[in-house]
Protein backbone atom coordinates (compact mmCIF):
# COMPACT_ATOMS: atom_id res chain seq x y z
CA UNK A 1 0.00 0.00 0.00
CA UNK A 2 1.37 3.31 -1.17
CA UNK A 3 1.98 5.94 2.51
CA UNK A 4 2.79 9.56 2.21
CA UNK A 5 5.58 10.36 3.92
CA UNK A 6 3.64 13.30 5.08
CA UNK A 7 0.81 15.97 4.47
CA UNK A 8 3.20 17.48 2.09
CA UNK A 9 1.98 17.91 -1.79
CA UNK A 10 4.05 18.97 -4.25
CA UNK A 11 3.11 21.25 -7.37
CA UNK A 12 3.67 24.59 -8.82
CA UNK A 13 1.16 27.17 -7.39
CA UNK A 14 1.90 30.60 -5.79
CA UNK A 15 1.62 29.06 -2.09
CA UNK A 16 4.22 26.33 -2.54
CA UNK A 17 6.64 29.00 -3.85
CA UNK A 18 5.90 30.99 -1.03
CA UNK A 19 7.88 31.58 1.93
CA UNK A 20 7.16 29.60 5.38
CA UNK A 21 7.37 32.29 7.40
CA UNK A 22 4.78 34.39 5.06
CA UNK A 23 2.52 31.31 5.06
CA UNK A 24 3.04 31.28 9.31
CA UNK A 25 2.22 34.78 9.56
CA UNK A 26 -0.92 34.13 6.89
CA UNK A 27 -2.16 31.27 9.06
CA UNK A 28 -1.17 33.06 12.51
CA UNK A 29 -3.60 35.79 10.90
CA UNK A 30 -6.24 33.91 9.98
CA UNK A 31 -6.77 32.07 13.20
CA UNK A 32 -7.21 35.29 15.27
CA UNK A 33 -9.63 36.73 12.26
CA UNK A 34 -11.53 33.72 12.84
CA UNK A 35 -11.94 34.05 16.48
CA UNK A 36 -12.24 37.66 16.26
CA UNK A 37 -15.13 37.76 14.16
CA UNK A 38 -18.72 36.47 15.50
CA UNK A 39 -20.73 36.51 12.24
CA UNK A 40 -22.10 33.49 10.28
CA UNK A 41 -21.67 35.40 6.79
CA UNK A 42 -18.57 36.32 7.64
CA UNK A 43 -17.38 32.44 9.19
CA UNK A 44 -19.44 31.29 5.61
CA UNK A 45 -17.03 33.63 3.54
CA UNK A 46 -14.15 32.86 5.31
CA UNK A 47 -14.83 29.01 4.47
CA UNK A 48 -15.43 29.86 1.02
CA UNK A 49 -12.11 32.03 0.71
CA UNK A 50 -10.05 28.80 2.30
CA UNK A 51 -11.76 26.52 -0.10
CA UNK A 52 -10.32 28.68 -2.62
CA UNK A 53 -6.74 28.97 -1.52
CA UNK A 54 -6.72 25.16 -1.21
CA UNK A 55 -8.14 25.09 -4.87
CA UNK A 56 -6.19 27.52 -5.98
CA UNK A 57 -2.48 25.93 -4.54
CA UNK A 58 -3.91 22.80 -6.76
CA UNK A 59 -4.84 20.90 -3.86
CA UNK A 60 -6.94 18.13 -5.48
CA UNK A 61 -10.55 17.80 -4.76
CA UNK A 62 -9.95 14.26 -2.94
CA UNK A 63 -7.85 15.78 -0.15
CA UNK A 64 -10.79 18.47 0.38
CA UNK A 65 -12.77 16.08 0.35
CA UNK A 66 -11.26 14.14 3.23
CA UNK A 67 -10.82 16.81 5.44
CA UNK A 68 -14.50 17.55 4.95
CA UNK A 69 -15.05 13.83 5.50
CA UNK A 70 -13.12 13.83 8.70
CA UNK A 71 -14.65 17.28 10.43
CA UNK A 72 -17.93 16.06 9.94
CA UNK A 73 -18.69 15.22 13.19
CA UNK A 74 -17.56 18.03 14.34
CA UNK A 75 -20.02 19.60 11.71
CA UNK A 76 -22.36 18.49 12.64
CA UNK A 77 -21.98 17.75 16.56
CA UNK A 78 -21.92 21.90 17.46
CA UNK A 79 -24.93 23.04 15.80
CA UNK A 80 -26.84 19.87 17.70
CA UNK A 81 -25.11 21.07 20.84
CA UNK A 82 -25.90 24.64 20.64
CA UNK A 83 -29.69 23.83 19.61
CA UNK A 84 -30.13 21.28 22.25
CA UNK A 85 -27.96 23.18 25.44
CA UNK A 86 -27.86 27.12 24.77
CA UNK A 87 -31.79 27.86 23.34
CA UNK A 88 -31.92 31.45 22.15
CA UNK A 89 -33.95 33.54 19.70
CA UNK A 90 -37.20 32.25 18.15
CA UNK A 91 -38.41 29.03 17.78
CA UNK A 92 -38.05 28.39 13.88
CA UNK A 93 -39.32 24.85 13.99
CA UNK A 94 -39.92 21.94 16.18
CA UNK A 95 -38.87 18.62 15.57
CA UNK A 96 -40.60 15.96 18.24
CA UNK A 97 -39.84 17.15 21.54
CA UNK A 98 -36.93 19.36 20.37
CA UNK A 99 -37.69 23.36 19.57
CA UNK A 100 -34.74 24.59 17.13
CA UNK A 101 -33.89 28.13 17.93
CA UNK A 102 -32.71 29.98 15.26
CA UNK A 103 -29.87 31.87 17.01
CA UNK A 104 -28.62 28.69 18.90
CA UNK A 105 -28.51 27.09 15.18
CA UNK A 106 -26.69 29.89 13.24
CA UNK A 107 -24.42 29.76 16.46
CA UNK A 108 -23.43 26.27 16.40
CA UNK A 109 -23.10 26.61 12.38
CA UNK A 110 -20.84 29.67 13.01
CA UNK A 111 -18.55 27.95 15.98
CA UNK A 112 -18.79 24.28 12.97
CA UNK A 113 -17.68 26.85 9.95
CA UNK A 114 -15.19 28.08 12.05
CA UNK A 115 -13.38 24.76 13.01
CA UNK A 116 -13.66 24.05 9.20
CA UNK A 117 -11.89 27.14 8.06
CA UNK A 118 -9.28 26.88 10.93
CA UNK A 119 -8.96 23.28 10.07
CA UNK A 120 -8.33 24.11 6.31
CA UNK A 121 -5.90 27.63 7.02
CA UNK A 122 -3.48 24.63 8.93
CA UNK A 123 -3.81 22.02 6.05
CA UNK A 124 -3.45 24.99 3.33
CA UNK A 125 -0.07 25.23 5.13
CA UNK A 126 0.67 21.73 5.74
CA UNK A 127 -0.10 20.45 2.11
CA UNK A 128 1.96 23.18 0.25
CA UNK A 129 4.81 23.27 2.44
CA UNK A 130 7.62 20.27 2.97
CA UNK A 131 8.59 19.42 6.61
CA UNK A 132 12.20 20.76 6.15
CA UNK A 133 11.15 23.86 4.88
CA UNK A 134 8.36 24.21 7.53
CA UNK A 135 11.19 23.47 9.95
CA UNK A 136 13.22 25.90 8.80
CA UNK A 137 10.67 28.59 8.52
CA UNK A 138 10.16 27.97 12.39
CA UNK A 139 14.13 27.94 13.29
CA UNK A 140 14.35 31.32 11.66
CA UNK A 141 11.65 32.74 13.68
CA UNK A 142 13.91 31.68 16.48
CA UNK A 143 12.32 28.23 17.81
CA UNK A 144 15.00 26.18 19.27
CA UNK A 145 16.32 23.87 16.62
CA UNK A 146 14.92 20.71 18.56
CA UNK A 147 11.71 22.07 18.68
CA UNK A 148 11.58 22.41 15.19
CA UNK A 149 13.04 18.99 14.69
CA UNK A 150 10.40 17.50 17.09
CA UNK A 151 7.43 19.33 15.09
CA UNK A 152 8.79 18.25 11.81
CA UNK A 153 8.64 14.52 12.95
CA UNK A 154 5.61 14.99 14.49
CA UNK A 155 3.72 15.82 11.35
CA UNK A 156 5.35 13.39 9.27
CA UNK A 157 4.71 10.36 11.46
CA UNK A 158 0.73 10.97 11.37
CA UNK A 159 0.46 9.01 8.05
CA UNK A 160 2.87 6.62 9.14
CA UNK A 161 0.29 6.20 12.38
CA UNK A 162 -3.13 5.83 11.00
CA UNK A 163 -1.05 3.31 8.10
CA UNK A 164 0.09 1.43 11.08
CA UNK A 165 -3.16 1.81 12.21
CA UNK A 166 -4.60 0.07 9.38
CA UNK A 167 -2.32 -3.37 9.66
CA UNK A 168 -2.60 -3.74 13.11
CA UNK A 169 -6.35 -3.74 13.09
CA UNK A 170 -5.63 -6.46 10.10
CA UNK A 171 -3.28 -8.47 11.92
CA UNK A 172 -5.80 -8.66 14.96
CA UNK A 173 -8.72 -9.29 12.67
CA UNK A 174 -7.05 -11.96 10.73
CA UNK A 175 -6.96 -13.48 14.99
CA UNK A 176 -10.76 -13.36 14.81
CA UNK A 177 -11.22 -9.54 16.22
CA UNK A 178 -14.51 -8.24 15.76
CA UNK A 179 -16.06 -4.94 17.14
CA UNK A 180 -19.17 -6.18 18.66
CA UNK A 181 -19.65 -2.42 20.55
CA UNK A 182 -19.89 0.70 18.83
CA UNK A 183 -19.34 2.99 21.73
CA UNK A 184 -18.40 3.56 25.41
CA UNK A 185 -15.63 1.74 27.39
CA UNK A 186 -16.47 -1.70 25.76
CA UNK A 187 -15.78 -0.37 22.52
CA UNK A 188 -11.95 1.20 24.35
CA UNK A 189 -11.95 -2.68 25.35
CA UNK A 190 -12.30 -3.90 22.57
CA UNK A 191 -9.54 -1.57 20.96
CA UNK A 192 -7.06 -2.48 23.15
CA UNK A 193 -5.67 -5.18 20.63
CA UNK A 194 -4.90 -2.88 18.44
CA UNK A 195 -4.23 0.68 20.70
CA UNK A 196 -1.65 -1.23 22.69
CA UNK A 197 0.97 -2.68 19.70
CA UNK A 198 0.41 0.70 18.30
CA UNK A 199 1.79 2.72 21.42
CA UNK A 200 4.59 -0.26 21.86
CA UNK A 201 5.41 0.31 18.48
CA UNK A 202 5.88 4.54 18.54
CA UNK A 203 7.91 4.51 21.58
CA UNK A 204 10.07 1.54 19.61
CA UNK A 205 10.19 3.23 16.54
CA UNK A 206 10.86 6.53 18.49
CA UNK A 207 13.84 5.66 20.36
CA UNK A 208 15.09 3.63 17.11
CA UNK A 209 14.84 7.30 15.51
CA UNK A 210 16.40 8.97 18.58
CA UNK A 211 19.53 6.71 17.94
CA UNK A 212 19.49 7.03 14.10
CA UNK A 213 19.95 10.67 15.01
CA UNK A 214 22.32 10.46 17.36
CA UNK A 215 24.09 8.62 15.32
CA UNK A 216 24.19 10.95 12.18
CA UNK A 217 25.29 14.13 14.70
CA UNK A 218 22.57 15.09 16.19
CA UNK A 219 23.17 17.31 19.17
CA UNK A 220 26.36 17.59 18.02
CA UNK A 221 27.76 20.14 20.36
CA UNK A 222 29.80 23.27 19.29
CA UNK A 223 28.26 22.97 15.75
CA UNK A 224 26.66 25.44 13.45
CA UNK A 225 24.24 23.90 11.58
CA UNK A 226 23.55 24.45 7.99
CA UNK A 227 20.49 23.54 5.55
CA UNK A 228 20.70 21.85 2.27
CA UNK A 229 18.42 24.07 0.91
CA UNK A 230 18.33 27.50 2.44
CA UNK A 231 15.21 30.07 2.04
CA UNK A 232 14.81 33.42 1.84
CA UNK A 233 11.76 35.83 1.48
CA UNK A 234 11.39 37.55 -1.44
CA UNK A 235 9.44 40.23 -3.07
CA UNK A 236 6.86 38.11 -3.32
CA UNK A 237 6.88 36.89 -0.14
CA UNK A 238 7.13 40.56 1.02
CA UNK A 239 4.04 41.58 -1.01
CA UNK A 240 2.47 38.16 0.74
CA UNK A 241 3.39 39.92 4.43
CA UNK A 242 2.17 43.14 3.18
CA UNK A 243 -1.40 42.57 1.77
CA UNK A 244 -1.86 39.83 5.13
CA UNK A 245 -1.10 42.81 7.31
CA UNK A 246 -2.59 45.47 5.50
CA UNK A 247 -6.18 43.34 5.39
CA UNK A 248 -5.98 42.04 8.99
CA UNK A 249 -5.55 45.36 10.02
CA UNK A 250 -8.26 46.65 7.90
CA UNK A 251 -10.94 43.70 9.36
CA UNK A 252 -9.82 44.25 12.70
CA UNK A 253 -10.41 48.07 12.55
CA UNK A 254 -13.77 47.28 10.65
CA UNK A 255 -14.93 45.25 13.71
CA UNK A 256 -14.05 46.99 16.31
CA UNK A 257 -14.90 50.58 15.06
CA UNK A 258 -17.81 49.93 12.86
CA UNK A 259 -18.94 46.56 14.17
CA UNK A 260 -18.49 44.51 11.24
CA UNK A 261 -18.75 40.91 11.79
CA UNK A 262 -19.69 41.29 15.20
CA UNK A 263 -23.12 40.04 15.21
CA UNK A 264 -24.49 36.53 14.97
CA UNK A 265 -26.87 37.27 11.91
CA UNK A 266 -26.40 41.07 10.88
CA UNK A 267 -23.16 42.25 8.79
CA UNK A 268 -23.37 45.46 10.03
CA UNK A 269 -25.39 45.82 13.42
CA UNK B 1 -12.75 -28.98 -5.08
CA UNK B 2 -9.64 -26.01 -4.69
CA UNK B 3 -8.96 -24.56 -1.27
CA UNK B 4 -8.26 -21.86 -2.28
CA UNK B 5 -9.73 -20.00 -5.63
CA UNK B 6 -9.72 -16.47 -6.92
CA UNK B 7 -11.47 -16.11 -10.24
CA UNK B 8 -10.97 -12.74 -12.19
CA UNK B 9 -10.10 -10.72 -8.97
CA UNK B 10 -9.24 -7.08 -9.70
CA UNK B 11 -8.31 -4.61 -6.94
CA UNK B 12 -7.36 -1.25 -6.27
CA UNK B 13 -6.18 0.39 -3.42
CA UNK B 14 -6.84 4.21 -4.67
CA UNK B 15 -7.70 5.61 -8.44
CA UNK B 16 -3.44 5.71 -9.22
CA UNK B 17 -4.52 2.18 -10.82
CA UNK B 18 -5.35 -1.01 -10.01
CA UNK B 19 -2.52 -3.07 -7.86
CA UNK B 20 -4.26 -6.75 -8.83
CA UNK B 21 -5.65 -7.60 -12.09
CA UNK B 22 -7.81 -9.88 -12.81
CA UNK B 23 -6.09 -12.53 -10.84
CA UNK B 24 -7.29 -16.43 -11.22
CA UNK B 25 -5.91 -19.16 -9.62
CA UNK B 26 -6.72 -22.20 -7.07
CA UNK B 27 -4.53 -24.20 -4.94
CA UNK B 28 -5.58 -27.38 -4.09
CA UNK B 29 -5.57 -28.92 -0.93
CA UNK B 30 -2.49 -29.60 1.31
CA UNK B 31 -0.48 -27.50 -1.27
CA UNK B 32 2.51 -26.47 -0.47
CA UNK B 33 3.27 -23.39 -2.47
CA UNK B 34 5.27 -20.51 -2.88
CA UNK B 35 3.69 -16.71 -3.80
CA UNK B 36 6.95 -14.62 -5.12
CA UNK B 37 7.25 -11.73 -7.07
CA UNK B 38 9.06 -8.35 -7.08
CA UNK B 39 8.47 -5.48 -4.22
CA UNK B 40 4.79 -4.09 -5.14
CA UNK B 41 4.01 -6.98 -7.63
CA UNK B 42 0.60 -7.73 -5.52
CA UNK B 43 1.31 -10.37 -3.28
CA UNK B 44 0.58 -9.16 0.10
CA UNK B 45 -2.62 -7.73 -1.65
CA UNK B 46 -3.59 -10.81 -3.03
CA UNK B 47 -3.03 -12.39 0.09
CA UNK B 48 -5.30 -10.31 2.24
CA UNK B 49 -7.83 -10.97 -0.04
CA UNK B 50 -7.70 -15.05 0.66
CA UNK B 51 -8.60 -13.68 4.49
CA UNK B 52 -11.31 -10.90 3.63
CA UNK B 53 -9.14 -8.42 5.14
CA UNK B 54 -9.26 -6.80 1.21
CA UNK B 55 -12.67 -6.72 -1.00
CA UNK B 56 -12.25 -7.33 -4.95
CA UNK B 57 -13.70 -4.81 -6.65
CA UNK B 58 -14.15 -7.36 -9.57
CA UNK B 59 -14.11 -11.02 -9.44
CA UNK B 60 -14.38 -13.77 -6.09
CA UNK B 61 -12.37 -15.43 -3.66
CA UNK B 62 -13.95 -19.41 -3.03
CA UNK B 63 -12.27 -21.02 0.24
CA UNK B 64 -13.39 -24.25 0.78
CA UNK B 65 -15.90 -23.98 -1.98
CA UNK B 66 -17.46 -20.96 0.01
CA UNK B 67 -17.24 -17.60 -1.47
CA UNK B 68 -15.93 -14.87 1.12
CA UNK B 69 -16.83 -11.67 -0.14
CA UNK B 70 -19.97 -11.53 2.24
CA UNK B 71 -18.30 -13.01 5.10
CA UNK B 72 -16.41 -11.65 8.16
CA UNK B 73 -13.18 -11.62 8.51
CA UNK B 74 -13.55 -13.72 11.89
CA UNK B 75 -15.20 -16.28 10.26
CA UNK B 76 -12.80 -16.49 7.54
CA UNK B 77 -10.14 -16.54 10.83
CA UNK B 78 -11.75 -19.99 11.91
CA UNK B 79 -10.01 -21.37 8.50
CA UNK B 80 -7.67 -19.62 7.16
CA UNK B 81 -4.60 -18.24 9.24
CA UNK B 82 -2.62 -15.48 8.61
CA UNK B 83 0.68 -14.42 10.02
CA UNK B 84 1.89 -11.13 9.42
CA UNK B 85 5.18 -9.87 8.28
CA UNK B 86 5.97 -8.06 11.34
CA UNK B 87 5.02 -9.79 14.71
CA UNK B 88 4.84 -6.54 16.39
CA UNK B 89 1.52 -5.69 14.93
CA UNK B 90 -0.25 -7.91 16.78
CA UNK B 91 1.37 -7.98 19.86
CA UNK B 92 -0.69 -6.30 22.97
CA UNK B 93 -0.85 -9.00 25.45
CA UNK B 94 0.60 -8.87 29.31
CA UNK B 95 2.04 -12.32 28.51
CA UNK B 96 3.21 -14.74 26.28
CA UNK B 97 0.07 -17.09 27.32
CA UNK B 98 -2.19 -14.69 26.90
CA UNK B 99 -1.22 -13.27 23.70
CA UNK B 100 -1.93 -16.67 22.62
CA UNK B 101 -4.59 -17.62 23.96
CA UNK B 102 -6.33 -14.64 22.20
CA UNK B 103 -7.14 -16.66 19.01
CA UNK B 104 -8.58 -19.54 20.55
CA UNK B 105 -11.05 -16.79 22.45
CA UNK B 106 -12.12 -15.16 19.60
CA UNK B 107 -12.74 -18.37 18.01
CA UNK B 108 -15.17 -18.70 21.32
CA UNK B 109 -13.91 -21.85 22.47
CA UNK B 110 -14.59 -23.84 25.43
CA UNK B 111 -11.92 -22.99 28.22
CA UNK B 112 -10.68 -26.04 28.74
CA UNK B 113 -9.99 -26.45 24.77
CA UNK B 114 -8.26 -22.92 25.00
CA UNK B 115 -5.67 -23.88 27.64
CA UNK B 116 -5.33 -27.22 26.01
CA UNK B 117 -4.52 -25.37 22.62
CA UNK B 118 -2.45 -22.77 24.48
CA UNK B 119 -0.31 -24.85 26.13
CA UNK B 120 0.57 -26.95 23.16
CA UNK B 121 1.42 -23.98 21.14
CA UNK B 122 3.51 -23.28 23.74
CA UNK B 123 5.42 -26.61 23.76
CA UNK B 124 5.45 -26.49 19.92
CA UNK B 125 7.47 -23.32 20.05
CA UNK B 126 9.19 -23.99 22.73
CA UNK B 127 7.87 -20.76 24.63
CA UNK B 128 6.83 -22.38 28.23
CA UNK B 129 10.19 -20.20 29.58
CA UNK B 130 8.33 -17.50 28.48
CA UNK B 131 4.83 -18.13 29.22
CA UNK B 132 4.06 -15.64 31.73
CA UNK B 133 6.69 -12.88 30.38
CA UNK B 134 5.54 -9.64 28.52
CA UNK B 135 5.68 -11.06 24.99
CA UNK B 136 6.75 -7.13 23.45
CA UNK B 137 9.77 -7.55 25.72
CA UNK B 138 11.05 -10.61 24.04
CA UNK B 139 13.69 -10.81 21.43
CA UNK B 140 12.83 -10.41 17.95
CA UNK B 141 13.46 -13.90 16.73
CA UNK B 142 10.96 -15.08 19.98
CA UNK B 143 8.51 -12.14 19.46
CA UNK B 144 8.10 -14.14 15.77
CA UNK B 145 7.27 -17.04 17.38
CA UNK B 146 5.00 -15.89 19.73
CA UNK B 147 3.19 -14.73 16.27
CA UNK B 148 3.34 -18.20 15.06
CA UNK B 149 2.26 -20.05 18.23
CA UNK B 150 -1.02 -17.43 18.13
CA UNK B 151 -1.87 -18.58 14.47
CA UNK B 152 -1.19 -22.29 15.44
CA UNK B 153 -3.47 -22.44 18.40
CA UNK B 154 -6.13 -21.70 16.23
CA UNK B 155 -5.42 -24.37 13.87
CA UNK B 156 -6.31 -22.80 10.40
CA UNK B 157 -6.21 -25.62 7.69
CA UNK B 158 -5.17 -23.29 5.19
CA UNK B 159 -1.79 -21.05 6.42
CA UNK B 160 -0.71 -18.14 4.82
CA UNK B 161 2.81 -16.57 6.18
CA UNK B 162 4.39 -13.57 4.97
CA UNK B 163 7.80 -13.30 5.11
CA UNK B 164 7.93 -15.84 8.12
CA UNK B 165 11.71 -15.63 8.00
CA UNK B 166 12.56 -12.36 7.17
CA UNK B 167 15.40 -11.04 9.62
CA UNK B 168 15.97 -14.52 11.40
CA UNK B 169 19.13 -16.64 11.79
CA UNK B 170 19.86 -19.38 10.04
CA UNK B 171 18.67 -22.08 12.91
CA UNK B 172 15.43 -20.37 13.49
CA UNK B 173 14.76 -20.51 9.82
CA UNK B 174 15.27 -24.51 9.50
CA UNK B 175 12.77 -24.37 12.31
CA UNK B 176 10.20 -22.57 10.83
CA UNK B 177 10.62 -24.53 8.02
CA UNK B 178 10.06 -27.54 9.85
CA UNK B 179 7.01 -26.37 11.45
CA UNK B 180 5.62 -25.74 8.64
CA UNK B 181 6.27 -29.10 6.67
CA UNK B 182 5.00 -30.60 9.81
CA UNK B 183 1.66 -28.53 8.90
CA UNK B 184 1.45 -29.78 5.78
CA UNK B 185 1.99 -33.57 6.55
CA UNK B 186 -1.05 -32.52 8.54
CA UNK B 187 -3.17 -31.77 5.98
CA UNK B 188 -2.76 -27.79 5.92
CA UNK B 189 -2.21 -25.89 3.21
CA UNK B 190 0.45 -23.84 2.58
CA UNK B 191 0.97 -20.42 0.73
CA UNK B 192 4.65 -18.86 1.54
CA UNK B 193 5.04 -15.44 0.67
CA UNK B 194 8.91 -15.14 0.33
CA UNK B 195 11.68 -13.41 -1.38
CA UNK B 196 14.21 -16.18 -0.33
CA UNK B 197 14.31 -18.38 -3.58
CA UNK B 198 16.54 -20.65 -1.46
CA UNK B 199 13.67 -21.42 0.68
CA UNK B 200 11.29 -21.83 -2.49
CA UNK B 201 13.61 -24.04 -4.17
CA UNK B 202 14.09 -26.33 -1.01
CA UNK B 203 10.36 -26.22 0.56
CA UNK B 204 7.97 -25.54 -1.94
CA UNK B 205 6.39 -27.65 -4.18
CA UNK B 206 4.82 -25.32 -6.57
CA UNK B 207 5.22 -21.11 -7.67
CA UNK B 208 2.69 -18.51 -7.99
CA UNK B 209 4.79 -15.89 -9.61
CA UNK B 210 2.96 -12.27 -9.91
CA UNK B 211 4.39 -9.41 -11.62
CA UNK B 212 2.21 -5.61 -12.00
CA UNK B 213 -0.69 -7.51 -10.64
CA UNK B 214 -1.12 -10.01 -12.41
CA UNK B 215 -0.30 -13.83 -11.82
CA UNK B 216 2.64 -14.64 -14.52
CA UNK B 217 3.21 -18.31 -13.83
CA UNK B 218 1.83 -21.07 -11.85
CA UNK B 219 3.55 -24.21 -12.11
CA UNK B 220 5.82 -26.67 -10.40
CA UNK B 221 9.28 -24.72 -8.92
CA UNK B 222 11.72 -26.30 -10.93
CA UNK B 223 9.65 -25.43 -13.80
CA UNK B 224 9.12 -21.30 -12.51
CA UNK B 225 13.41 -22.11 -11.83
CA UNK B 226 13.55 -23.06 -15.39
CA UNK B 227 11.96 -19.57 -16.95
CA UNK B 228 13.20 -18.16 -14.27
CA UNK B 229 15.10 -15.35 -16.67
CA UNK B 230 11.75 -14.91 -18.38
CA UNK B 231 9.57 -14.11 -15.13
CA UNK B 232 12.71 -12.32 -14.23
CA UNK B 233 13.95 -14.07 -11.12
CA UNK B 234 16.92 -14.95 -9.63
CA UNK B 235 17.54 -18.84 -8.97
CA UNK B 236 19.36 -20.41 -5.93
CA UNK B 237 23.02 -20.45 -5.91
CA UNK B 238 22.76 -24.40 -6.11
CA UNK B 239 20.57 -23.97 -9.42
CA UNK B 240 23.00 -21.37 -10.73
CA UNK B 241 26.27 -23.17 -9.66
CA UNK B 242 24.42 -26.54 -11.22
CA UNK B 243 23.91 -24.94 -14.70
CA UNK B 244 27.15 -23.59 -14.61
CA UNK B 245 28.73 -26.98 -14.25
CA UNK B 246 26.17 -28.39 -16.52
CA UNK B 247 24.62 -30.36 -14.22
CA UNK B 248 21.21 -32.14 -16.02
CA UNK B 249 18.83 -31.55 -14.17
CA UNK B 250 20.47 -28.60 -12.34
CA UNK B 251 19.71 -29.14 -8.65
CA UNK B 252 17.33 -26.98 -6.45
CA UNK B 253 19.21 -27.15 -3.07
CA UNK B 254 22.65 -27.83 -2.23
CA UNK B 255 22.37 -31.23 -0.88
CA UNK B 256 21.10 -32.39 -4.62
CA UNK B 257 23.96 -30.13 -5.74
CA UNK B 258 26.53 -32.61 -4.23
CA UNK B 259 25.04 -35.74 -4.83
CA UNK B 260 24.58 -34.98 -8.45
CA UNK B 261 28.12 -33.54 -8.83
CA UNK B 262 29.06 -36.15 -6.65
CA UNK B 263 27.74 -38.62 -9.66
CA UNK B 264 28.95 -36.21 -12.33
CA UNK B 265 32.94 -37.00 -11.18
CA UNK B 266 32.24 -40.58 -9.99
CA UNK B 267 31.15 -41.08 -13.57
CA UNK B 268 34.33 -39.52 -14.61
CA UNK B 269 32.31 -37.57 -17.38
CA UNK B 270 34.80 -34.53 -16.57
CA UNK B 271 33.23 -31.36 -15.65
CA UNK B 272 32.95 -28.26 -18.27
CA UNK B 273 31.97 -24.60 -16.70
CA UNK B 274 29.15 -23.79 -19.00
CA UNK B 275 27.59 -19.60 -18.52
CA UNK B 276 28.31 -18.19 -15.63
Amino acid sequence: MSVAPDFYLAGPSWLHAADPRAKLLLLVLTVVLLLVFQNLWVMLAAWLLMLIVHRSAGVPKERIVFLLRALLPVTILMPLIWVIFYPAGEVIISIGFIDIHGESLAEGLTVALRIQAMTFAIFALLFTTDTDTLMQGLVRLKMPYSWGLMLSLALRYVPNFANSYSSVQQAQQARGLEYESTRGLKRVREMMPVLVPMIIGSFRSSEQMAIALEARGFGAPGVQRTYLNVIHMRAMDWAIVTVGLLAAVALLVLNIVYGFGSDLISIFP
Amino acid sequence: MAEIETQNVSFSYSEAGDVLRSVSLQIRRGEFVALIGQNGSGKTTLAKHLLGLLRPREGKVVIQGDDIRSKAVGEIARRVGYVFQNPDHQIFSATTREEIAYGPQNLQLQEAEIVDRTKHAMDRFNLTAHSERQPATLSHGIRRKVALASIYAMDPRIWILDEPTGGLDWRSTQETMALLHELNEAGKTIVLITHDMQIVAEHTERCIVMSEGQVVAHEATRTVMERSETLGITPPQAWKLGSALDLHPPPLTVEAFCRNYGEKLAAGRGISVGRS
